[in-house]
């Protein structure tokens, strides 16, 4: 069976979006009799999760930021260690919550089933990093700061 | 979606057994043990950064605490290398993940090769960093 996609996004009623597929799709017969397909031939409608309602281009933004952040965290490693300062320490400070969160914001989604419950348990993670980069802030002012807290304890 | 989840959770029947029967494919494996290593690196910095806001002393006096313990260089080395290699797995897979998202990579067989590719620089740079 060669199925080639072709997808095109619109909005449905109600809030519910529907992806139109455009498929030349060959299938045998008996499959056909229980895919319902509506006005027109090959073309069959999936709804997808509520989560995509909020618009393709904030979801499209967003896997985009994700992408950058760990671009950029990738590149904070390496540079840390050669160039060890206050300003690296509040930026792996940042890029580490912000890539925490949108990964643990990705298990919520995948795991956490039910609107109230998926709400309430980005709510509940939103504070959890919050308060994490609150606290790195506040060992970056405060302490030694992430890179000489590595440099000493790797001396250990 | 929601009525997908519902109308399967109150049906309650059987969930035909998957996971316990068919094999587990190296992509599978590396794919769980990315999020799984994810999971543990975010508890490892909410650990420390809520440990500096609600623990009394700093950094310097908490390692002075794990000097005192006078542990031995070989548990040392197994302690950084603990400390490390999932930060490095995950470095790694992290840098395969975002060459598929350039669509690089994604044929069967160059899935494995990445595969084993990045698991080796992960024992290796795992290896090497413990022991700076």
């Amino acid at each position: 069976m060669a199925v080639f996609w072709r997808l095109s996004v619109s909005c449905g009623a109600k809030g519910a979006r529907a992806l139109f597929l455009r498929t030349p799709v060959v299938r045998p017969a008996h499959v056909s009799a229980f895919l319902q397909d509506r006005s027109t031939p090959g073309v069959q409608h999936i709804h997808l999760s509520p989560s995509h309602r909020s618009g393709g281009k904030a979801a499209s933004l967003h896997w985009s930021g994700e992408r950058v952040v760990s671009v950029l965290l990738l590149g904070l490693l390496p540079a840390a260690y050669l160039n060890p300062c206050s300003a690296m320490d509040y930026s792996l400070a940042a890029a580490l919550t912000l890539h925490s969160n949108w990964g643990l914001g990705q298990v919520v989604t995948d795991y956490v089933h039910g609107d109230t419950s998926q709400k309430a348990a980005k709510a509940g993670l939103l504070v959890l990093s919050a308060l994490t980069f609150a606290g790195l802030c506040y060992f970056n002012y405060h302490d030694v700061g992430i890179c000489k807290a590595v440099a000493m304890l790797w001396k250990l | 979606m929601e009525r997908f989840w519902n109308k399967n959770r109150s049906s309650s029947r059987p969930l035909s057994p998957h996971l316990t029967i068919y094999r587990w494919p190296l992509p599978m494996i590396m794919s769980a043990s990315h999020r799984g290593c994810g999971l543990v690196l975010s508890a490892g910095v909410s650990l420390f950064g809520l440990s500096a806001l609600l623990i009394p002393g700093n950094f310097e006096s908490h390692l002075d605490l794990v000097k005192s313990l006078c542990l031995g260089p070989a548990l040392i080395y197994t302690a950084k290398f603990a400390l490390v290699s999932p930060l490095m797995y995950h470095a790694w897979n992290g840098i395969r993940h975002l060459m598929w998202d350039l669509g690089k990579g994604l044929k069967m067989h160059q899935l494995y090769q990445s595969g084993v590719a990045v698991l080796v620089l992960t024992v290796l740079s795992s290896l090497g960093l413990a022991a700076m």
